[in-house]
This record gives C-alpha cells, sequence and structure tokens, in this order.
C-alpha cells in the first residue's frame, strides 16, 4: 500500500479515537459503534466470502453465538463480557470448525442455503431451549458505569477490533492464505491440481471468519443487555454483511470496509430524512443502481476507472 | 395420536399446502436454473398478484381466479421488462449468480415498499363464498379453497411442464440451460429465449401468490416467510427441475403435514431446516436432478 | 478520491451532519420534544402504524387545547424496520442528538424490552407496552406500562367470568397451542392458573414457531382427543389459520380464546362471521367507560373509516395521556421528577385508572372480550359489560 494510503488511513483511526474527547452526541458514538460492527462483521466475513468465493449467509449465527456465550458466562459464572469475549470468539470459532467441515464441501449457492439454514437452526435451538434462556430472551445486570463513559468505551473497543480485524484481513488477502483462496474462488479444481490444500485453506478461513463476529456478539451482549435471538439471530443482518461486502467489492481488503461504512451511512441519512417507505425503497433502488454499473463492486470500479487492474 | 384420522388429515392437508410451494417453486428454480438467476424478488411478485386477487374481489367482486386474467399478464410482461433492461446488465458481472442476487434483493425491497406505500401494512384474506365449504372422505376434511389453490398449481406446473418439453419455445429454454454454447451455435437467440423463461417464471410466481393466498393472510413484508420455503422446495427438488421442484413441494408439505402429527410443533422448522441442511451434505443437487 | 481519503472525508461529513441536526433542534426551543421509534415499514408495521396514529391524534389534540404547560408538543417519530437493534439506536437519537423532552413507547414486547435498559441508563421516563413481566422485573425505575400488554394477565378475565358459569356448563378438558415467542410464552402463565383454579385438565399443551405454516395437524388433535375448550395463542395469520383449521374440520369446542389477532381490525373485516365468538383479552376497549373514549370513536370512524378504533390505536393514546398528566402533575418536564409523580399518583387514561407499584405497573387487570357478530364487545367485569356473552359457542354451519 502507498505510503500516504497508509498514513492517511492510521491518521484516519487516530482521528476517530480521539473522537469522544470532543463531546459529541452520545448517538453518534453508539451510531459509529454500529458501523464498526458491521466492518468487523463484512470484513471477517470476506476471508471466506470474497477471497474464497464461499458465500456465507449465515454469518449472523457467529454473532449470536458470541453473544449467548458472553451473556450465559456472565449470567451464570459472573463472568464480565469484557474478558467473556475471548472465549465467546472461540466458541464461535469451534462451531465454524464443526459445521465448515461438512458445509465446505458444497458449491456456490448450496454453500448459501446450508448456512443460511445453519443461521435457521441456531435460532430455532435457542428459541426451543429454556436453558438458552428460550423465546424469553436473557437480561443482563446493566453496565454499571455513567452512559456517556460506557458507550465511549465499547466505542473504543469496538475501533479496535476493527481496526485489528481490517489489518488482519489485509494481511492474509497478501499472505499465502490469501492467495490460496483466490485461487480456490477463480477455479477450485486447477487450484488443487496446483497441490494447493484447498479443504485446509477453506475451513481456516471460515473459522477465522467465525472469530471475530464471535468476539464483537460477546462485547455486544453487554452493550445491549437484552439478548433475544430475534435480535442476535436476525437474519436480515446475515443479508446485510454479504450485501455490504459485494457492494464495497469482494476481492480486497477494502472493500467491506468501504461497504460496511457507506451502506450505514446511506441507511442513517434516509431514515433521517425521508418518509420510511420511500427511504425503503431509494434503499433498494440503490442496490439495483449498484449492481448495474459496479457489479464487481466500488472498490474494484474505482480502481478501474483510476486505471489500476 | 397414532390416531388414523389424525395421520390422514395431516398428511392430505400437507399434501395441498405442498403443492402450492411447488408451484411458487417452480418459477424460482427455472429462474436459478436456466438464467443462472436467484430472483429474491420472487415471492415478493406472488404477494403482487394476492393483491390484484384481493382488490378484485373487495372492489369489483371478481373471483381471485378471474384476476389472474389480469395478473398473469401483467407479471409476464414485468418479467420481460425486468429482464431485458435490468438482467441482461448484469450478465457482464463475474459472478452473475450472486450479482443476480443482490439485483433482485434491491428489486424486493423496492416492491415490498412501493405496495406498502400503496396499500398499508394491513393484513389481507381472500375470503370468497366457497371459502369455507369442504369436501367430506369419510372422517378426513379437504377444504375446497385448499383444493382449489392444489388445483391452480398443479395446472400451472403442468401448463409449464407443457410449455418446456412440447413447444418450441420450450425446448429452445430446456437447450440454452444445458449447453448455452451450443444452442447458440445452433441460431437460438439467447437473449430472447431467457427473456420469455423469465417472463414465465414470474408469471409462475403471480399464480403461486394467488394459490397462497387461498390459504394464508397476507401484507407486503409477508414475501420474506415465503422465500424460505422456495429455498427449500428448489434445493430438495434439484434447481432446473420442473417435476423435481413439484414433488419437492409436495413432499416438503407432506412433511411438514405429518411431522404436525408426530412431533411437538415446536421442534417441526428444526426437522425441516435440519432435513435441507442433511440433503444439501449429501445430494446437493436435490433429489431429483439425474 | 483515494479510498482513505474518502473515509476521512465520510467521517467528516457524518460529524457535520450530526452537528447540523443538533443545531436544528436548539433553534426551536419552544415545542415540547416527544421521540422514539416505531416499525413503520417491515413486519410489525400493521400495528406500529396504529400506535403512530394514536400518538398523532393525541398531539393534535393536545395542541388544540393550548399544548402542555403551555407549550405545543412536537412528536418525532422514527423508523426502526422493525428491528430491535434500531430501536434501541433511535431511541439514543432521539435522546442525545434531538434532545427529547419526553420518550414515547415503542412496539413490539422486544423492542421495549431493548429499549428500556436504555431509558434507565439515561434517566428518562419510558411509558409502553413493555415486553411482559420478564421485562418489569428487572428493577428499573423509569419504565412504566400504562396500560402494559401483559400477557401474563392476559385471560385473567375468562377465568373470572368463568367463575360465574355454573360448574356443569364449565369445559373440562383444554388444548394449547402457543406461538414460541416472549409473548405467547407470558400467555401461559395465566392459562396454566386459570385451568388449575377451575379444574380443567390439560389435554394438549405444545409451542409452535411463526410463521405456521399449517394449524390442520393441531386442531385435528385437538379434536380427537375430545377437547372443549381451545386456547389459541397466537397472533393474526397463525390466529386466522386456527380458526379456519376449527371451521373446516368442524371442531366445536364450547369456547375458543384467541391471543392477540383477534383485537385487530381485520379480524372482522377479513374473517367476518368465521372469526365471530372468539375470546380474547385486552387491556383497552373503546366501549369502556372511561372519559375519552367517545372521541376516539369519532375519530376512527371519521377519519379512518374503522367501524371500532383498533387496540393498539387506543394504546398509543393512552400512553401519551400518562406523559401528559406526569408533566402537568409534576409542573416540570424534569424526568426524576416525572418518574416520582408517576410512582404516587393515580392516573386517568381511557384505558382506566391506574397506580403503579414499583415496577411500574398498575394492579393486574384485563378485560374479557368476545368477538359477537362482527363487533368485538366487553364481557367481563360486569360492571363494564356491553353485551352477554355467547356460551357454548354455537356449532360451525
Amino acid at each position: 500500500m502507498a505510503k500516504t494510503t497508509k498514513l492517511s488511513l492510521i491518521g484516519l483511526v487516530f482521528l476517530l479515537a480521539l473522537f469522544p474527547l470532543f463531546q459529541p452526541p452520545i448517538h453518534t458514538l453508539s451510531f459509529l459503534f454500529l458501523v464498526f460492527l458491521y466492518i468487523i462483521l463484512a470484513e471477517s466475513w470476506n476471508l471466506i466470502g470474497g477471497f474464497g468465493g464461499y458465500l456465507s449467509f449465515g454469518h449472523v449465527a457467529f454473532f449470536g453465538i458470541g453473544t449467548y456465550t458472553s451473556a450465559l458466562l456472565f449470567q451464570k459464572l459472573g463472568l464480565s463480557p469484557f474478558v467473556g469475549a475471548f472465549p465467546a470468539g472461540m466458541m464461535a470459532a469451534a462451531v465454524a470448525a464443526m459445521i465448515g467441515y461438512p458445509c465446505l464441501r458444497l458449491r456456490g449457492p448450496y454453500f448459501a442455503v446450508v448456512t443460511l439454514c445453519f443461521a435457521f437452526i441456531m435460532d430455532l435451538i435457542v428459541k426451543n431451549w429454556w436453558f438458552l434462556g428460550g423465546s424469553e430472551g436473557i437480561h443482563l445486570k446493566l453496565v454499571e458505569m455513567e452512559i456517556r463513559l460506557s458507550r465511549s468505551i465499547f466505542y473504543e473497543i469496538y475501533l479496535g477490533l476493527a481496526a485489528v480485524t481490517v489489518i488482519f484481513v489485509r494481511w492474509v488477502e497478501h499472505s499465502k492464505m490469501g492467495l490460496g483462496l483466490s485461487a480456490i474462488r477463480e477455479d477450485e479444481e486447477v487450484a488443487q491440481t496446483l497441490c494447493i490444500p484447498t479443504a485446509r485453506l477453506k475451513l481456516q478461513a471460515f473459522v477465522l471468519s467465525a472469530f471475530f463476529p464471535g468476539v464483537a456478539g460477546g462485547l455486544y451482549a453487554y452493550y445491549i443487555s437484552y439478548v433475544h435471538p430475534d435480535v442476535v439471530f436476525d437474519i436480515s443482518v446475515s443479508i446485510l454483511i454479504v450485501l455490504m461486502a459485494l457492494f464495497g467489492g469482494g476481492t480486497s481488503w477494502a472493500g467491506p470496509l468501504v461497504g460496511a461504512a457507506l451502506l450505514s451511512i446511506i441507511n442513517e441519512l434516509l431514515s433521517t430524512y425521508i418518509k420510511p417507505e420511500i427511504a425503503r425503497m431509494i434503499y433498494g433502488a440503490m442496490f439495483v443502481a449498484v449492481i448495474l454499473f459496479m457489479p464487481d463492486g466500488i472498490v474494484a470500479f474505482v480502481k478501474r476507472k483510476r486505471g489500476y487492474a | 395420536m397414532w390416531n388414523l384420522v389424525v395421520i390422514l388429515q395431516s398428511a392430505l392437508s400437507g399434501l395441498l399446502l405442498g403443492g402450492v410451494f411447488a408451484l411458487l417453486g417452480v418459477g424460482f428454480s427455472l429462474s436459478w436454473g436456466v438464467m443462472k438467476v436467484i430472483n429474491i424478488s420472487h415471492a415478493a411478485f406472488g404477494i403482487l398478484a394476492a393483491y390484484i386477487a384481493y382488490w378484485g374481489l373487495t372492489l369489483y367482486g371478481w373471483d381471485p381466479m378471474l384476476s389472474l386474467l389480469v395478473s398473469i399478464p401483467l407479471l409476464f410482461f414485468s418479467g420481460l421488462v425486468l429482464h431485458r433492461f435490468l438482467i441482461q446488465k448484469v450478465t457482464r458481472a463475474r459472478e452473475i449468480v450472486v450479482a443476480s442476487m443482490i439485483l433482485t434483493f434491491g428489486l424486493a425491497i423496492v416492491l415490498e415498499n412501493a405496495m406498502l406505500f400503496a396499500w398499508a401494512p394491513d393484513e389481507r384474506l381472500i375470503t370468497t363464498a366457497y371459502s369455507s365449504r369442504a369436501l367430506f372422505l369419510g372422517e378426513v376434511i379437504l377444504k375446497v379453497s385448499n383444493l382449489i389453490g392444489f388445483g391452480l398449481s398443479m395446472a400451472g406446473i403442468g401448463g409449464i411442464y407443457f410449455f418446456l418439453y412440447h413447444t418450441h419455445t420450450g425446448k429452445a429454454v430446456r437447450a440454452t440451460w444445458q449447453d448455452p454454447e451450443g444452442a447458440a451455435l445452433q441460431g437460438i437467440p439467447l437473449n430472447r429465449v431467457s427473456m420469455i423463461a423469465f417472463g414465465l417464471a414470474i408469471a409462475s410466481a403471480g399464480a403461486g401468490g394467488v394459490a397462497m393466498a387461498y390459504m394464508y393472510s397476507f401484507n407486503p413484508p409477508a414475501h420474506n416467510h415465503w422465500l424460505i420455503f422456495l429455498f427449500l422446495v428448489v434445493i430438495v427438488g434439484g434447481v432446473g427441475s420442473v417435476i423435481g421442484t413439484a414433488v419437492a413441494g409436495l413432499m416438503i408439505g407432506l412433511i411438514t403435514g405429518l411431522s404436525g402429527a408426530f412431533l411437538p410443533f415446536q421442534w417441526i422448522n428444526v426437522f425441516l431446516f435440519g432435513l435441507l441442511m442433511v440433503i444439501l451434505l449429501i445430494k446437493p443437487e436435490g433429489l431429483f436432478r439425474k | 478520491m483515494k479510498r482513505s481519503t474518502k473515509g476521512f472525508w465520510t467521517l467528516v461529513v457524518i460529524v457535520a451532519l450530526s452537528w447540523i441536526q443538533a443545531g436544528t433542534t436548539l433553534a426551536a426551543e419552544k415545542p415540547i420534544l416527544i421521540g422514539g421509534s416505531l416499525p413503520l415499514t417491515g413486519t410489525f408495521s400493521a400495528t406500529g402504524k396504529w400506535v403512530e396514529k394514536g400518538y398523532q391524534f393525541w398531539a393534535e389534540e393536545v395542541n388544540g387545547k393550548g399544548g402542555i404547560l403551555g407549550r405545543p408538543v412536537k412528536l418525532i417519530i422514527y423508523d426502526d424496520k422493525s428491528d430491535a437493534k434500531e430501536a434501541v439506536n433511535l431511541i439514543e437519537k432521539a435522546i442525545t442528538v434531538d434532545k427529547v423532552d419526553l420518550l414515547l413507547g415503542g412496539y413490539p414486547g422486544t423492542a421495549c424490552t431493548a429499549v428500556m435498559p436504555v431509558a434507565e441508563k439515561y434517566k428518562m421516563v419510558y411509558v409502553s407496552m413493555g415486553g411482559h413481566m420478564k421485562s418489569f422485573s428487572q428493577g428499573y425505575t423509569y419504565s412504566f406500562g400504562s396500560p402494559p400488554l401483559m400477557g401474563e394477565w392476559w385471560y385473567l378475565g375468562f377465568f373470572q367470568w368463568m367463575k360465574t358459569v355454573p360448574a356443569d356448563q364449565r369445559p373440562k378438558r383444554a388444548a394449547i397451542f402457543t406461538m414460541n415467542n416472549p409473548i405467547g410464552v407470558s400467555l401461559m402463565d395465566s392459562v396454566y392458573k386459570g385451568c388449575k383454579d377451575l379444574g380443567i385438565e390439560i389435554l394438549i399443551d405444545e409451542k409452535y414457531n411463526l410463521p405456521l405454516t399449517t394449524a390442520d395437524a393441531m386442531i385435528a388433535k385437538a379434536k380427537q382427543m375430545k377437547t372443549d375448550l381451545l386456547f389459541a395463542n397466537g397472533m393474526f395469520p397463525d390466529g386466522v389459520m386456527t380458526l379456519r383449521a376449527c371451521k373446516s374440520l368442524d371442531y366445536n369446542p364450547k369456547a375458543i380464546l384467541q391471543g392477540i389477532g383477534s383485537v385487530i381490525p381485520e379480524w372482522t373485516r377479513e374473517l367476518g362471521k368465521d372469526g365471530d365468538y372468539v375470546f380474547s383479552g385486552t387491556s383497552w376497549h373503546y366501549k369502556l367507560k372511561y372519559p375519552g373514549n367517545d372521541k376516539i370513536v369519532k375519530v376512527a370512524r371519521e377519519r379512518f373509516k374503522e367501524e371500532e378504533p383498533p387496540l393498539y390505536f387506543g394504546f398509543g393514546y393512552a400512553w401519551m395521556q400518562t406523559l401528559q398528566q406526569a408533566v402537568e402533575g409534576a409542573k416540570s418536564l424534569d424526568q426524576t421528577k416525572l418518574r416520582d409523580w408517576l410512582r404516587k399518583n393515580e392516573v386517568k387514561t381511557i384505558a382506566g385508572n391506574f397506580q403503579f407499584d414499583e415496577k411500574g405497573l398498575p394492579k393486574p387487570f384485563v378485560y374479557l372480550t368476545q368477538v359477537i357478530r362482527g363487533t368485538v364487545e366487553l364481557i367481563w367485569p360486569p360492571e363494564m359489560r356491553s353485551h352477554e356473552p355467547v356460551y357454548p359457542k354455537p356449532p360451525w354451519k
């Protein structure tokens, strides 16, 4: 990456980190918190989705698993979610390893549907199992901090996690793993003949792509205080993650970042200034427009316009 | 619970239901298999046709079947237009399946909210004079409206099958699907053929929507619920296979109905999705694809 | 533009926009701002829209009379797209960006349950339907249900009335089908208690997940086991399916109780005669003899062409009445003062007169309703009765 780009990005992160000190409206912190969340989700999804070409439509399940793991650890063992987020991530990764093994043998849309099924099943299992709170959800104790302070802390943690995720995904893109994944994406059979360990790489990517959402979910439980399947196993989040990553462009580390940030901001602007149904229609029309004019995503479009390959 | 009447009742009701799933699924399967377009807005068009039937009934007293005379051509035409102006444009993308999903996702949102804006979120029901009448087979009861929905579905599926296997254009559609290059070499106008197939798919969505409306209440957001069953039916039946989708629809309806007789209802959906996962993992091409 | 500079400018734009927003609200100091979110699009929009209308009607009325404490009221209602996460986000926006003076209650229960802790953190009074008993048992002091939608109380009216029916005419065997979500689960509470009290045997007790694909198996079972009391604890779509299955399978229990589908106008409008004689509970009904209900009926008929004002239209109005009385009573917009006033004083709404306990709930109450010839009538308590109940349910023709 060019030095100037690197410096600007570091500068941006630095500015964002300092942002709470300027006492902005708390809602802006919460809004950016959500943007960071979507960046974490879309970027880590991209490891298996954009890089590997395996579109997981059930990724919200890993977020939900993380949320529930940390919520249960907090409720039953009193373990603070700030600590519990890590086992939450591990749990999500473990589940990913378990189902990834059989599911990654499927290709294309079949993989998409099986992961979607998985997300539905997780949602239903939680709703039907009293131990996990069932369909009533889990109420957690409120964070014992003044609201601006607690929002700022969550903001900084998520900013950090988002930065880490982005850096990690970028590192993967330029690593051997990333090369292997793009070979798989382009043509998996050919990749196999080239002795690329496709099964191992896919599984690794899938597990890694589940870890970060799990951690994010672990923290989210504390943020929202009320954990319910409809909220954390929400299929529309799953779909949104895929759209954000592909909207920005799946083949590069920057795509999901741009996609998540842009879509969140556009959504916010639309809902603030325009009548609800019309806002939603414009939102939908936007997908149509982007896919017509920038079918490989925004980042690829911009790159091409500027003469890059 | 092991009562024969309950089992028979559940099985038959489920079967009737399955027929409707099948009709809704056939167009979805067709557009996915032939045109590689996963049409997320498929069910939304079904809702549109349901609304046309509803307004026809409540404002003018038309029987919902009559409304099909309006909705089928309308939806067929919309399908043609959509394909020509939107879908054909995304064939440039490296991943047409993905691009079509995003495109139709956007389309579904636009359609849903346009209907929401026009007709409000109020729940609608189609109730005709014969809606509550039922046929009796011994102790087992078959609702007339379900039978009509089923009949419509079988007619629709039959029609599509006939089109694909016994008409010139239909055979061209199948040729395009099986071997695009070969078909092109034969002089088949790929774009025109795909357009017609897509129009047909959307029109069948309309018929499926009316059939669904005989059984369920609906409002603009309802298409989201129908979508997951579409995926279920199409995957189990094998993408692109009309007979496969039809059989899969019936099977899934049957399973849904029967499992109600044997399993706690809470677990029916888990069972269904679990079944789908198992099928995908063992035989993703579906049960009927050759 | 380089990617990174694009990101930088995006940030600048966000910050600028939020400052502009804050600025514009500063300029309009005079009105009392009441803000929050409702599902205006998405799955719950059918009901969300009626709450909105209830709020809007109240605001119009209040402003016509000179406002509250001499200031007009202005509603800021965001669309949370039927997503509880958005509801949480938007209530915070209303509080910290629009700097609203009062919060308005959301829908459905899941959204309210998610918002209640936020209101608590910001120490702002939150009047809503709540999220059933669990949400009111978390120790929140700023939340009030006025009236609340308490699944746990929903069938109290039915069982109280049933006690007045001679024992030999009461049903003996119950079939219970409940939707698997917080509302459904809370409904079961009152069912178990009531059945136990009256010695009604529960033969079937099952939960189902939404969306319900078919009710036939459920009703076939209920009929086969000769149950004579049916609890269909669901919402509108599944309620409709259940009723229709009852009719087509010719299942004739002595009484059918439906959760919360029968209280929306579509029930009578779309089902017609088939929806008759179904019992339900409600925390408000337009035929209640509390002042203000006649106005509600008039507005519903003239403006919205609804013969019967929808439940959530009345709810929205009642919640606003509560806020209004709190502000006028405490003569202040200070949230803690409002909370304390609500704790100590009785509030008079179209749904009843409420005295709140430490949970923010009034004493348990629910009115029993029955749909009779297309109209929702009040059956219990007897002093509110608008029509004699039809029991047992006449068999299907």
